[in-house]
């Protein structure tokens, strides 16, 4: 029997199989959980450079998993292997490995359950693949909500602190408000395209009413807005930080929140560019820019270094967003791709600094720790260098890519990008100037130490990714893009306007923060920074109206109704009834023989004259 | 007419097999005292487990003949757990003088019930139904010492004398209508051939005589009008013998009224008056059934009593079946059968391993069986379960046939579609009695003084068994469906 074509089946498999035995077999066993996990992404790495350099193995088996007389309807489960997905595959695996690795060393003396941690990890290794992998839409829906589950898990690890409880339970329940969008665009979908495969989406969009596929990709774009934490559901990713770092950088830096991207790419590729009609188009391009320029704004008065980082990463989710919304796919992956390593870098190095700081993430009590852990340090500047976009880094091809794009198509998103990146150096070289120049304004930064090996290789890998990946040589054979190409480099406009805000972003910083002899924030302590330290007041608003208002009063409705219609009228009423009705067929059976011969003799008579008397 | 010459001698061998046993067993009572009697329980319960193996693989396979004789043979062997209230409750102490017919008759009443598989006329019929009557009666009044037990034997003696009485004057009605006490469809035919017309006496008393007729059976099964001796007598009897009755016997009424029903078969077909009528006829009674049982069970508190209306309840669904004669009648009337028996009879296992030792048949010594013997609490649930009806068990499967027996009904009477309904209600009331046994045992936390069951090795091994039957017969057509 010939199973090699089933070989790609283990990038799920794998996965999952081992996130069962960590849960199951070796609660009492970490240091084996970890060892499983960490083979299993190794594993999973392994095939995927294995796949990318040339092995071939047929097509994988489709499993279908619900039968359905309609073809149209059975829910198959398959893989898709084309370069989009393997490259993405490997960005998923790359990243995956070194968290799992980095986190053997952030996790060591944690006194919770570790292989809790591990499984979490590895199922979710095992959903977000599946959203990669997924043959269609269906499929992506069962990672989708499987990516939440894990990021649930994960956020949540330190369940005992409270802080971390709410988090993992706003982060599932804000992704449930996009899911909840997404199916029913899964669905439209399926009434419109009349199929879920992406196989066979192609050029049906022509014959769909535009105002219809508006609606669907709107719809469709919900799962997006909810995943990859755009405005207005942005709101669970800075709390998400309470999560171990090694997490937010696998799964809320790098890929998970990178998932909505990626379907958006994935439908636009093939259901065609034609089915993105202009409503849609436009929707989704404004939804990236605000959200890109909000959380730039908002980053500027975060004290907390993982914060800062995952306001920065909401930014940068907003440009890939508005990108697809301008139908460059391409550019979007490409920034997909190039964030996805130098975020990771950005957050290990960060989880690194607060495990030496002695899980200190407040960036004014740091300080002076270029002299303390120069290595750390120096793998963060690069991470930092490639998320600001200077020249050589490789983020700065893919905004690049962005904002010719922007150029091209609508002139207001190029300026509204070119602003962003502005606000971008500025507020990542105050976090490295307050952080690592000056001197050390707390205990925890007096008494850092390099980071150990486990920690530090990661870090060194991503570095190296953070400056070479974006390079054409590299890029065109790694960005997850049928057929990506790097284009050449030319001077131009955007070139000029990119090296103008990059420049402002620096002259600003460095004007207000000097070279790290502030102890305080000089901006800090005005009505606009206590507005931007309370994110807008847009979570509060949530609470107040939304949660408070709507939610509450809905909730007495629910259960005025519950109590009193279901419970009291419903259930209890007819279980009343029933048994006195039941006490009244038991009292027929009084013990009295006379009685039950009576009752037996009249049933007799009855039964009789039913058969015989209608002759 | 002969009625020697209707039947062979080979029919009835497994039935003189059990009448021998018994003859052995009674002499052996006399002429041995020192043999313990738990000797006779294990000789009489594999004497019917070899004659159901007989049955089973025989050249024409006795399928409902067999469940009434491993129903037999499991309630002799319950009595093998049992010796010790026997013994109080028949001689005093732990004497067991005169316990030893308590073995033995129920071998005899076996014998009753093989020889009513094979009955083709009435007085066969008649003849093979008091022998199982006659030895119920003096089994459900066995416990001398014990009032329940003398007061379960009158009842079940007056209610059934009357019942006797009710088939003796229905089938003199039969021989005086058509002249013959032969079953078969040519009788049927010569009684209604002319329809109302032309011999409108004849066929009324026709009806007449089935009716009555149809009362002895019901008797049997615990189908309304004549289900009223079941709660009372059920509860009072020795738990061997209500095991016997709501299994073996119950099984007995089962094949009297298939062996009534059946010949109407060729009349049982849309656009048919008397069809309409018997179909009518059984939905009301099948209904009515349905409404007492589960209403009746659902304030119980003693699990006997629980399990009488219980036995009535199920009586109801299988009596839906009726309301389709044909071929395939006694099959799906076997299944359900099959399924009622494994689980009730697990049940009545464990009632009387729960009251050897904590000394009382309430639901309330259920309690705690749960953290106290997690293993024999979880096969108890398998069965109540499956009483119930709940997915993946035997009793789940059955009670779908039964609703699609309705279905399948209605299609050919619209006017009895109220069947539904009340069938569904009655199976959901049913989630309610059977589940507070479970609740009991997983919810409630033990009384003092009760300490964990001591699981005898036969019941045991019994209710493993029928746990097990039970999954495996309501999991296995799902697996061979799935291919």
């Amino acid at each position: 029997m010939n199973m090699i074509h089933n070989l790609p089946w283990l990038f799920l498999v794998l996965p999952l199989l081992v996130a069962a035995i960590d849960w199951l077999c070796l609660s009492k066993h970490p240091r084996l959980a970890a060892t499983l996990s960490l083979l299993s992404a190794a594993g999973t790495f392994g095939l995927c450079v294995a796949y990318l350099a040339g092995l071939q193995t047929g097509t994988p088996g489709i499993y279908t998993w619900m039968p359905c007389s309609l073809e149209q309807l059975c829910l198959h489960l398959g893989l898709v292997m084309d370069p989009l997905a393997m490259r993405m595959m490997l960005v998923v695996t790359g990243i995956g490995l070194l968290v799992h690795f980095f986190s053997i060393g952030y996790m060591k003396g944690d006194s919770s359950n570790l292989s809790r941690y591990y499984a979490g990890l590895s199922i979710f290794m095992f959903s977000m693949s599946t959203i990669v992998l997924a043959s269609n839409l269906a499929m992506t829906f069962i990672g989708w909500e499987m990516v939440g589950f894990s990021s649930y898990l994960l956020i949540g690890h330190w369940f005992n602190k409270a802080s971390a409880a709410d988090a993992a339970k706003k982060a599932f329940i804000t992704n449930r408000v996009g899911d909840f969008g997404f199916l029913l665009g899964i669905l439209l979908t399926l009434g419109f395209f009349g199929t879920m495969n992406f196989a066979d989406m192609g050029g049906k969009a022509a014959g769909i009413a535009p105002a219809l596929l508006t609606v669907t990709i709107v719809c469709l774009f919900c799962g997006a807005v909810g995943k990859s934490a755009q405005f207005p559901l942005h709101v669970w990713l800075p709390d998400a930080m309470e999560g171990p770092t090694p997490v937010s950088a696998l799964i809320h830096a790098a890929t998970m929140v990178a998932a909505g991207v990626y379907m958006l790419v994935r439908l636009q590729v093939s259901m065609g560019t034609e089915a993105f009609t202009e409503t849609a188009c436009c929707i989704i391009a404004s939804v990236g820019a605000i959200t890109a320029v909000i959380a730039a704004i908002m980053a500027v008065q975060q004290d907390d270094i993982k914060r800062i980082l995952a306001y920065s990463t909401l930014s940068q989710l907003g440009y890939m967003v508005m990108a697809v919304g301008l139908l460059a796919g391409e550019a979007a992956m490409f920034h997909l791709y190039t964030h996805a390593w130098f975020k990771a870098l950005l957050f290990l190095g960060a989880g690194a600094i607060i495990v030496c700081c002695h899980h200190e993430q407040d960036i004014w009590k740091m300080g002076g720790l270029s002299k303390r852990m120069p290595l750390t340090v120096l793998c963060f500047l690069m991470g930092t260098c490639a998320l600001i976009a200077i020249p050589g880094f490789s983020g700065f091809f893919s905004k690049e890519a962005i904002l010719d794009a922007a150029l091209a198509k609508n002139p207001v998103f190029f300026w509204v990008g070119a602003g962003v990146a502005a606000l971008t150096t500025f507020y990542m070289l105050r976090l490295c100037i307050v952080a690592f120049l000056g001197s050390a304004r707390d205990h925890g930064a007096e008494h850092a130490r390099e980071a150990g090996f486990t920690m530090a290789l990661p870090l060194i890998i991503l570095a190296v990714m953070a400056i070479i990946s974006g390079y054409g040589f590299i890029a065109n054979d790694l960005v997850p893009f049928n057929g990506f190409h790097a284009h050449g480099f030319e001077l131009g406009l955007p070139f000029y306007v990119s090296m103008g805000s990059l420049a402002v972003g620096i002259l600003l910083a460095v004007a207000i923060y000097g070279f790290g002899g502030r102890t305080k924030d000089p901006l800090a302590g005005n009505c606009i920074s206590k507005a931007l330290r309370n994110r807008l007041y847009i979570d509060a608003l949530y609470d107040k109206v939304l949660i408070g208002g709507l939610q509450q009063g809905f909730a007495h409705l629910m259960q005025f109704l519950d109590s009193f219609l279901i419970r009291g009228i419903i259930c209890q009423g007819i279980m009343w009834f029933t048994v006195r009705l039941g006490y009244l067929f038991s009292a027929i059976q009084c013990g009295s023989l006379r009685a039950y011969t009576l009752v037996s003799g009249i049933g007799l008579i009855i039964l009789i004259l039913l058969l015989a008397y209608q002759f | 007419m002969n009625i020697v010459s209707t039947y062979t001698w080979c029919q009835f061998a497994p039935a003189f097999a059990l009448v021998g046993l018994a003859a052995l067993l009674i002499l052996a009572d006399a002429l041995l005292p020192k043999l313990p009697k738990r000797a006779f329980a294990f000789i009489g319960a594999m004497g019917c487990f070899v004659a159901s193996y007989f049955l089973y693989t025989g050249s024409q396979p006795n399928f409902l003949g067999c469940i009434a004789a491993v129903a037999t043979g499991l309630s002799i062997l319950l009595a093998f757990d049992y010796t010790k209230i026997c013994c109080e409750s028949i001689a005093g102490g732990s004497n067991e003088e005169g316990t030893g017919e308590f073995y033995a008759l129920p071998l005899v009443a076996c014998a009753g019930i093989l020889s009513l598989t094979q009955a083709r006329d009435l007085v066969m019929l008649f003849v093979s139904l008091e022998v199982i009557t006659l030895s119920s009666y003096v089994l459900a009044g066995y416990f001398r010492r014990n009032q329940g037990s003398i007061e379960a034997g009158i009842k079940y003696l007056v209610l059934g004398a009357m019942s006797t009485g009710i088939l003796v004057y229905g089938t003199a009605w039969y021989f005086g209508m058509v002249g013959t006490f032969n079953l078969g469809h040519e009788v049927v035919f010569t009684a209604i051939k002319g329809g109302v017309a032309a011999s409108p006496t004849l066929a009324v008393g026709f009806l007449v005589a089935t009716a009555m007729l149809f009362a002895g059976a019901f008797f049997k099964i615990g189908a309304a009008p004549m289900h009223v001796w079941i709660p009372d007598v059920y509860q009072g009897a020795p738990t061997p013998t209500t095991a016997f009755l709501a299994v073996a016997s119950k099984t007995a009424g089962f094949i009297v009224l298939c062996a009534l029903v059946l010949p109407f078969a060729p009349f049982c077909v849309p656009g048919s008056m008397i069809g309409k009528l018997l179909i009518w006829c059984f939905a009301l009674v099948a209904g009515v059934t349905l409404i007492i049982g589960n209403m009746g069970a659902i304030r119980q508190t003693n699990i006997k009593r629980l399990l009488g209306y219980s036995s009535v309840a199920q009586a109801g669904f299988i009596m839906v079946f009726f309301l389709n004669v044909n071929s395939i009648l006694v099959d799906l009337v076997g299944q359900y059968l099959l399924a009622y028996a494994l689980a009730t009879l697990a049940a009545f296992y464990a009632v009387a391993m729960v009251r050897t030792q904590r000394g009382s048949e309430e639901i309330a010594a259920f309690r705690g069986l749960g953290k106290s013997n997690p293993r024999t609490a979880f096969l108890i649930t398998v069965c109540f379960a499956s009483l119930a009806g709940v997915p993946l068990t035997m009793g789940f499967m059955v009670k779908m046939y039964s609703f699609v027996a309705a279905i399948t009904a209605m299609g050919n009477w619209a006017g009895i579609c109220w069947l539904l309904p009340v069938m569904v209600i009655t199976a959901a009331m049913g989630f309610y009695y059977y589940f507070k046994v479970i609740r009991a045992m997983y919810w409630e936390k033990a009384e003092p003084g009760h300490k964990a069951l001591q699981v005898p090795v036969c019941t045991g091994i019994v209710l493993t068994l029928c746990a097990l039957a039970l999954i495996y017969l309501g999991t296995m057509p799902l697996l061979v469906s799935m291919g």
